[in-house]
């Protein structure tokens, strides 16, 4: 969390029109004594170990199974292998939010539309949909709400070529 | 929240491009994704590794595990196992659930919050380290090593317990263990055998077994279900002694409902009609018999009469039990017991089973109490510095110790008190590592008062105990599926078969996930920065085991060769030591101000419209920790509370109805639990399962989940040889819809 990384979030606002979301992020830094513990205690609390209980974890597997790197982790890895990707030594869990969108991101240089669209349809819309709205519903700092909205913006399909969730 | 643009429009518009190029140059790339060649399908290799070895509960059976491309599966029994072999229980197999539980502990946490009331922030390895190594060396420099304390559980809590006790020189430290389970067990065997008796009694090969309040198949450890099934298929008979129809009770030959807490005046009277009655093995006393008439004076008075009246029992309930016992004497085994912290009275009543094996002779012979001959291995830790000032809260004002027969470390309360009061000297650090002071240790108002007044508190742990909510730095450890540390041996449990010994170490079964670390890591870390860097022993937990296995002549690698378990020609565990002898009459236990001779020290009883709340084991769990455990969970949600069924009907209660607690101090359960009804139970007592119903809310599986029966252990009782808590002295009435209902006590 830095200057230019702060510009660049207002930059990506504006251009979205998202004016208000810009404003309660500049409220929340002027009334804050220390902006970057405010962040990471709210991290913590939603995604690592929280009051009263971790609100979100990060981790498909979670929604799935029930579990840390169960069997959907398993799959999402078996997607990425099947396109030629794999995970780094220092990397995460492969259901990590993180790494899908990083995966997606590279789907995306590689303009790999289909692909885009099966992973998105099939492994990670269905639970990113409920993780979002825990974020949305519970998070006490509008930095978290304001993030998983752009990466809902950026994931979700238009109705009209709209994946189906899978609800259950 | 909407933006007012569709992303289609937003992709093909200008905006993107104005903002992609500074927005990917602000965000840091630590891509965990990254370009490979591409796999088949189906190229995930399954494998089986060995090396693991359990730590759900303290029994610690061998296993291997199950791995599909990095994921552990499954875990089973290692079938090179000659102890548990190929069987785990339902905990075992639960290991699992533990491993990839999403509540557990990932990074180092910082309080930023209050201690009991957290607010959690994740910080870096350095700067928690840093955190906990400055803060103990400020307590220490304050207040010397005496104004820290330390309260360690598991293996490894072995090798921060050593550094704390003998390089920083702290005596304040509190096994969970020792005080608040089987401490007084070992010290009353140590000052009657010359030995702790561990649970070894040859079930397989015994003609009698005798329970005390054991309730095994409640409380699991395979290999010691599999040497008590052995000799129950062998045609043992079974006499269980408890309030409660539990199920060792239900396979039972004789089930004696004894009052709680006159054990030792049960054990009087059966020892007494044996010496009466000439039924004892006088030979063996004889010969390995020491002070045995002061012995035999000293209980005289205990006829069965007196014992059946005490115990409210009949005389023929005794002299059952005391007839099948001599007569399949010496083949019988007096289970010493595992958890035994129960009324404060207890060292005593664990002197007089060691005392009743040595009048039936039962030691050393098939069937008896028999400690097996197991392989050595080396015990590399800290070493025992000199330190300039000696200190010992056990110790009074004229150097004499306050509880004489305490197993190793403190007595808790001695710890708590002198925090609490400061005298005779302030104890302002705490470290705490793999315990739960607040579900295990009684007085959980005190023990949360003794953790307000610390300069620091540190806490590691793997789940989010509620211990866990008063640390200021709260650490990760890596779970005993991705550590190194504990090496297992011993022999085939059924000692009539060939003679066999095995070594097996504990090795990781998949890599640390997230930030965990292990105990010699973590300790290594704080002793440097307290200034101890010269005297770490060893660099890593692996390290550690290896030159453990030196001493056997093994290796990890020659272990992991051999399935990891090796196994050896073991010797004949029947053959008696030289120096073996019962002192049935100590001196040392007078000399020091108590009965030497084993003596019944009746306890508090239930006041009117009060039950004496006991409680135990069940077989799905392990103390408080598996609550959060989502398969054990299911399988045992809540713990019922088991009342006397005409008790029930009295009070109005069924089975299933909701009820919550207070207890004699007006102390009231949190939360509520189910009622069992059932004929098997005393009407002085009610029943549950201990290790419920966590305050912590971290845990989404266990938090308020049954009642936490700690919580209602208000009345702290200590046993007063060895200081240990005597945990059943409390009582507690009914609440239902808001209202307290007696329990009619005199029915």
């Amino acid at each position: 969390m830095n200057k230019t990384y702060l510009e660049s979030l207002y930059a990506l606002l504006d251009a979205l029109g998202g004016e208000k979301e810009k404003d309660a992020i500049d409220t929340a830094i002027k009334k804050s004594r220390d902006f970057l513990e405010d962040l990471q205690v709210e991290y913590t609390r939603l995604f690592i170990n929280g009051i009263p209980h971790v609100v979100a974890p990060p981790y498909g597997s979670v929604y799935f199974d029930k579990s840390l790197q169960g069997k959907y982790a398993e799959q999402v890895m078996h997607y990425y292998c099947s396109k030629g990707y794999a995970l780094t030594d220092k990397a995460d869990f492969p259901d990590n939010l993180i790494h899908q969108l990083e995966f997606l991101s590279f789907l995306a240089e590689d303009k790999d539309q289909e692909s885009e669209n099966e992973f998105l349809g099939t492994y990670f819309l269905p639970w990113f949909e409920t993780f979002s709205k825990l974020v949305k519903k519970e998070a006490q700092h509008p930095f978290y709400r304001i993030i998983i909205t752009l990466i809902d913006f950026f994931t979700k399909e238009e109705k009209e070529y709209g994946v189906q969730l899978n609800e259950a | 929240m909407a933006f007012n643009l569709t992303r289609r429009k937003f992709l093909q518009s200008a905006s993107l491009a104005a903002v992609a190029l500074p927005l990917s140059r602000a965000i840091a790339s630590e891509s965990g994704v990254k370009r490979s060649p591409l796999e088949a399908k189906g190229s995930f290799k399954d494998e089986t590794v060995v090396g693991g070895i359990c730590e759900m509960c303290f029994w610690r059976c061998q296993l291997v595990g199950k791995k599909r491309g990095g994921r552990l599966v499954k875990l089973e029994g290692n079938p090179k196992s000659i102890d548990n072999g190929t069987s785990i229980c339902a905990r075992g197999n639960a290991g699992i659930k533990l491993l990839y539980d999403p509540d557990r502990l990932k990074f180092p946490l910082k309080n930023v919050g209050e201690r009991g009331n957290p607010k959690w922030k994740k910080i870096s390895w350095k700067e928690a380290l840093d955190e906990c190594g400055n803060k103990l060396k400020a307590v220490e420099d304050k207040y010397g090593a005496k104004g820290i304390c330390v309260f360690p559980h598991g293996s490894s809590a072995k090798y921060p317990m050593h550094f704390f006790e003998r390089t920083v020189g702290t005596k304040n430290v509190s096994e969970a263990s020792f005080f608040q389970c089987r401490g007084i067990r070992d010290t009353a065997y140590v000052a009657t055998i010359g030995k702790a008796p561990g649970e070894k009694v040859d079930m397989p090969n015994a003609k009698v077994i005798f329970l005390l309040g054991g309730h095994f198949g409640e409380n699991i450890h395979v290999s010691h279900i599999k040497r008590y099934l052995k000799g129950l298929q062998n045609g043992a008979k079974l006499i269980v002694v408890d309030p409660r129809y539990s199920a060792s009770a239900a396979k039972s030959d004789i089930w004696v409902p004894i009052k709680p807490g006159t054990d030792t005046a049960f054990l009087l009277g059966i020892m007494n009609y044996l010496i009466a009655t000439k039924k004892y093995d006088a030979d063996f006393v004889d010969e390995y018999g020491d002070g045995f008439e002061e012995f035999a004076k000293g209980i005289e008075e205990w006829s069965l009469e007196k014992a059946a009246a005490a115990c409210d029992l009949t005389v023929q309930q005794i002299k059952e039990v005391a007839d099948l016992l001599a007569d399949n004497a010496p083949n019988v085994s007096i289970h010493p017991g595992r958890h035994v912290s129960w009324y404060g009275n207890d060292f005593q009543r664990q002197r007089s089973l060691a005392c009743l094996t040595g009048l039936l002779g039962a030691f050393y012979v098939k069937g008896g109490w028999v400690p097996a001959i197991g392989p050595k291995v080396g015990k590399l830790s800290w070493e025992h510095k000199e330190h300039e000032e000696e200190f010992n809260l056990n110790l009074n004002s004229d150097d004499e110790l306050y509880h004489p027969f305490t197993p190793p470390g403190t007595p808790t309360e001695l710890i708590r008190d002198a925090a609490l009061t400061g005298k005779p000297h302030p104890i302002k650090g705490c470290v705490i590592w793999g315990q739960n002071p607040i579900q295990t240790i009684p007085g959980q108002e005190k023990m949360k008062n003794v953790l307000r007044q610390m300069d620091f508190v540190m806490c590691v742990d793997v789940m989010p105990t509620d211990i866990t909510m008063w640390a200021d730095i709260l650490l990760p450890e890596v779970s005993y599926l991705e550590r190194y540390d504990y090496i297992k041996t011993g022999t085939q449990w059924d000692l009539s078969e060939k003679q066999q010994q095995f070594i097996s170490a504990r090795m990781p079964l998949v890599s640390p996930l997230f930030e965990r670390k292990d105990q010699v890591f973590i300790t290594n870390e704080i002793a440097k920065r307290m200034g101890y860097e010269e005297d770490i022993p060893v660099k890593t937990a692996k390290d550690m085991v290896e030159k453990n296995l030196e001493v056997a002549g093994l290796s990890l690698a020659q272990l992991k060769k051999e399935g990891g378990i090796h196994i050896q020609p073991g010797k004949n565990p029947y053959n008696m030591p030289d120096d073996f002898e019962v002192v049935f009459f100590n001196e040392d236990i007078e000399d020091a101000g108590f009965p030497g001779v084993p003596t019944y020290k009746p306890v508090e009883e239930p006041p009117a419209g009060f039950a004496r709340l006991i409680y135990g084991r069940v077989p799905v769990h392990t103390f408080n920790r598996t609550q959060n455990n989502v398969w054990l969970h299911s399988a045992m949600p809540t713990n019922p509370v088991w009342l006397n069924d005409e008790l029930a009907a009295k009070m109005g209660l069924k089975d299933g109805d909701e009820v919550g607690f207070i207890n004699q101090d007006g102390i009231k359960s949190r939360t509520t639990t189910i009622v069992k009804t059932t004929p098997g139970i005393r009407k002085d007592c009610v029943y549950m399962g201990h290790g419920y119903g966590s305050a912590n809310p971290l845990m989404t599986v266990g938090v308020g989940a049954g009642v936490d029966d700690t919580s209602l252990v208000t009345k702290i009782a200590v046993d007063p040889e060895t200081g240990a808590n005597g945990m059943r002295n409390n009582f507690v009435k009914f609440i239902k819809d808001g209202k307290i209902i007696n329990i009619p006590t005199a029915a």
